[in-house]
């Protein structure tokens, strides 16, 4: 399996407290992550860090096995837009724009013409149980509709890495479950999930677990193919 | 671009109320300015065209007030400091010689279109009972119609009659009034200073807009003026038309120079009103650009208000691999839209104060007499008023822009969990 994202000898300080320290781990193309640990773990500050959103104090991030330079923004910009896709606990819709809309934000930036963009959006709505709600906005339906379009958002460019930070957090058990099926969907058709929660129950569909503890790795758990 | 139109035009007319607010603003600086830019620049436009039609371009005099210290610089020279106490007043024995020469001698100069004497003086004119001072002035109308468009501001275009009946007179307008003349063949009676009064009968009214002069102007005959003048072959002003106005003040350096008499250049003779015009337009401007400045703010205000209610969505903006650049663009596109919006219909209410202000029919009576206001509708205020609001609302914007572009993503996200 080829790798997708390395961080090698990863620090992160943030002033004079170092909250992740020496952080070395490798996700594998079509893996299903789930990163868990306490409050204060630093579990969230290595899921931006893995998602190029913050800059480590010290050590190396690859993508594809490209290293990337934390100075070059635009570059990072341009591999959040294309290779990413981001899903937070709160879904960040932005509220003027139709649930449509919102999905096809970094497909325009992209460089994908609005028509097809549109096309494409209204696809990937529908794949995800929303079709003929395109022209909704966001506070026109549900949270867990809400969280759906922005999971629909994060696969917009069709990207190598979905990187979601408590994506059940804010939802009900009926939500969350479907909401685990979606990533679970993802994760069968080859896509690489990482997602980060505190919710123990949750990490039994994923078929990795990191287990984080005062910014360190305590452990990398392996656990058995297919859970999904 | 096409991500940064895309963002910035959902932002702008899914915010209807903030977005409509800040484009009154700038259409009310910028409909301000076209209105106040014509109403000012028409009134001066109008005063210095009639004054530029009526009076000379360059005129030719003895100086009015006498040169006390000349004659004793004549004496003791230029070295000697003194001060004079007192100097009784004298008639002035200084003449234009030969006005005639000098009138065909500048006639060849090809900057120069026009040349007509005058005599001037004042006088007392009586109609009935009324009396009233006047300044009387004695023209030649075949050469007066060369050196100014006197024929313009003449009622009923009668000046030829000053030739074919010399005890004919064309009265200012106001003048009339005041006296109560309201027809023409009215007979008044004018008495000079050296005591000589003449029967004349009023021929025309001269109306030339400007108060100052239609009150006090009487037009006449040069040569019946040096008759009752007593002063024959006699002028003391020649003026000018010249081709190109603004050579005016060359043109009369130039006669001063080969003549030696005294020149006066329009810009000279109205530099008091010149001066005015000038502070007026500082003051007009600076009232445009504190109009214009407070929707600069309304601007700033707007945007800032939106980058700080939009801190999330900026947030995820760039998450979702907008560039620093792109949320700078998104919200200087912003506030620019909104100066364009805002200028557009500054445009059309600048526009419509303007059809407003030509449709009122008052009468306006000051320095110059319209009916209505004077108005210069030059396109080019138009095109001043949506760059000054482009240029505005560009600056008012940077700001936030640049603020809403050092938003720190995870500080959002964390300080959202």
């Amino acid at each position: 399996m080829s790798i997708v994202i390395q961080l090698r000898d990863i620090s992160k300080k943030i002033r004079d407290e170092t909250i992740l320290k020496n952080i070395n781990l490798s996700i594998s193309k079509g893996e299903f992550i789930s990163i868990i640990g306490p409050s204060g773990s630093g579990k969230s500050s290595l899921l931006y860090i893995l998602g190029l959103l913050d800059i480590p104090s010290s050590g190396e991030v690859y993508v594809e096995g490209e290293k990337i330079e934390f100075t070059e923004s635009s570059k990072i910009a341009h591999f959040r837009n294309l290779k990413f896709g981001f899903v937070f606990q709160f879904h960040y819709l932005i509220a003027e724009f139709s649930l449509l809309e919102n999905v096809m934000v970094p497909m325009v930036k992209a460089g994908i013409s609005r028509e097809d963009a549109k096309e494409k959006a209204a696809l990937l709505l529908q794949k995800l149980g929303l079709g003929g709600k395109e022209k909704r906005k966001p506070f026109q339906i549900s949270g867990g509709e809400q969280q759906r379009v922005a999971i629909a958002r994060a696969l917009a460019n069709d990207p190598i890495l979905i990187i979601a930070d408590e994506p059940t957090g804010n939802l009900d058990s009926k939500n969350t479950a479907i909401v685990m099926d979606i990533f679970c969907k993802l994760h069968m058709e080859g896509k690489t999930v990482i997602m980060v929660t505190h919710e123990i129950e949750l990490t039994e569909r994923t078929e990795r677990i990191v287990k984080m503890l005062d910014g360190k790795i305590m452990e990398d758990l392996e656990l058995s193919k297919k859970k999904c | 671009m096409n991500h940064i139109f895309f963002v910035t035009l959902k932002l702008l007319f899914e915010r209807k109320r903030q977005t409509l607010v800040a484009i009154i603003g700038v259409s009310i600086g910028v409909g301000a300015f076209i209105a106040m830019a014509s109403l000012m620049n028409g009134f001066q436009k109008y005063f210095i065209e009639q004054a530029l039609d009526l009076n000379a371009h360059v005129t030719l005099k003895i100086k009015d007030e006498p040169d006390k210290e000349r004659i004793l610089r004549k004496v003791y020279g230029d070295n000697v400091s003194f001060s004079i106490f007192g100097a009784k007043p004298k008639e002035l024995k200084d003449k234009i010689i030969d006005y005639k020469f000098l009138i065909k001698k500048f006639e060849k100069d090809p900057n120069i279109v026009g040349i007509a004497p005058h005599l001037t003086g004042q006088g007392i004119v009586r109609y009935g009972t009324v009396d009233k001072s006047a300044t009387l002035v004695g023209i030649d109308p075949t050469l007066e119609r060369r050196a100014s468009v006197i024929d313009k501001f003449i009622s009923n275009k009668k000046l030829d009659v000053l030739i074919s009946d010399r005890d004919s007179i064309i009265i200012g307008k106001l003048l009339a009034r005041d006296l109560g003349i309201d027809e023409m063949g009215k007979k008044v009676i004018i008495t000079t200073p050296n005591g000589i009064t003449h029967l004349f009968k009023v021929v025309d009214f001269f109306d030339s807009g400007i108060t100052m002069l239609d009150q006090t102007r009487i037009y006449m005959n040069l040569k019946t003026l040096q008759t009752i003048f007593n002063k024959p072959n006699e002028v003391n002003e020649i003026i000018f038309r010249v081709k190109n106005v603004y050579q005016a003040n060359e043109i009369a350096e130039k006669i001063k120079n080969e003549t030696g008499y005294y020149t006066e250049s329009w810009q000279k003779a109205f530099r008091n009103f010149l001066q005015l015009f000038k502070i007026q337009n500082y003051i007009t401007y600076m009232i445009v650009f504190a109009i214009l400045i407070v929707s600069a703010f309304g601007i700033f205000n707007i945007i800032m208000m939106t980058v700080l209610e939009k801190k999330r969505d900026i947030a995820i903006l760039k998450a979702l691999g907008y560039e620093n650049k792109d949320i700078i663009r998104i919200f200087v596109f912003h506030g620019v839209t909104i100066g364009f919006l805002g200028a557009l219909l500054g445009c059309l209410l600048g526009y419509g104060i303007q059809e407003f202000l030509a449709s009122v029919n008052v009468s306006v009576e000051g320095l110059v007499r319209t009916k209505g206001f004077a108005l210069d509708r030059d396109p080019l205020y138009f095109i001043y008023g949506v760059l000054f609001a482009f240029v505005f609302s560009t600056f008012a914007a940077f700001y936030p822009s640049y603020k809403a572009s050092k938003l720190n993503p995870i500080d959002i996200f964390r300080s959202s969990a």
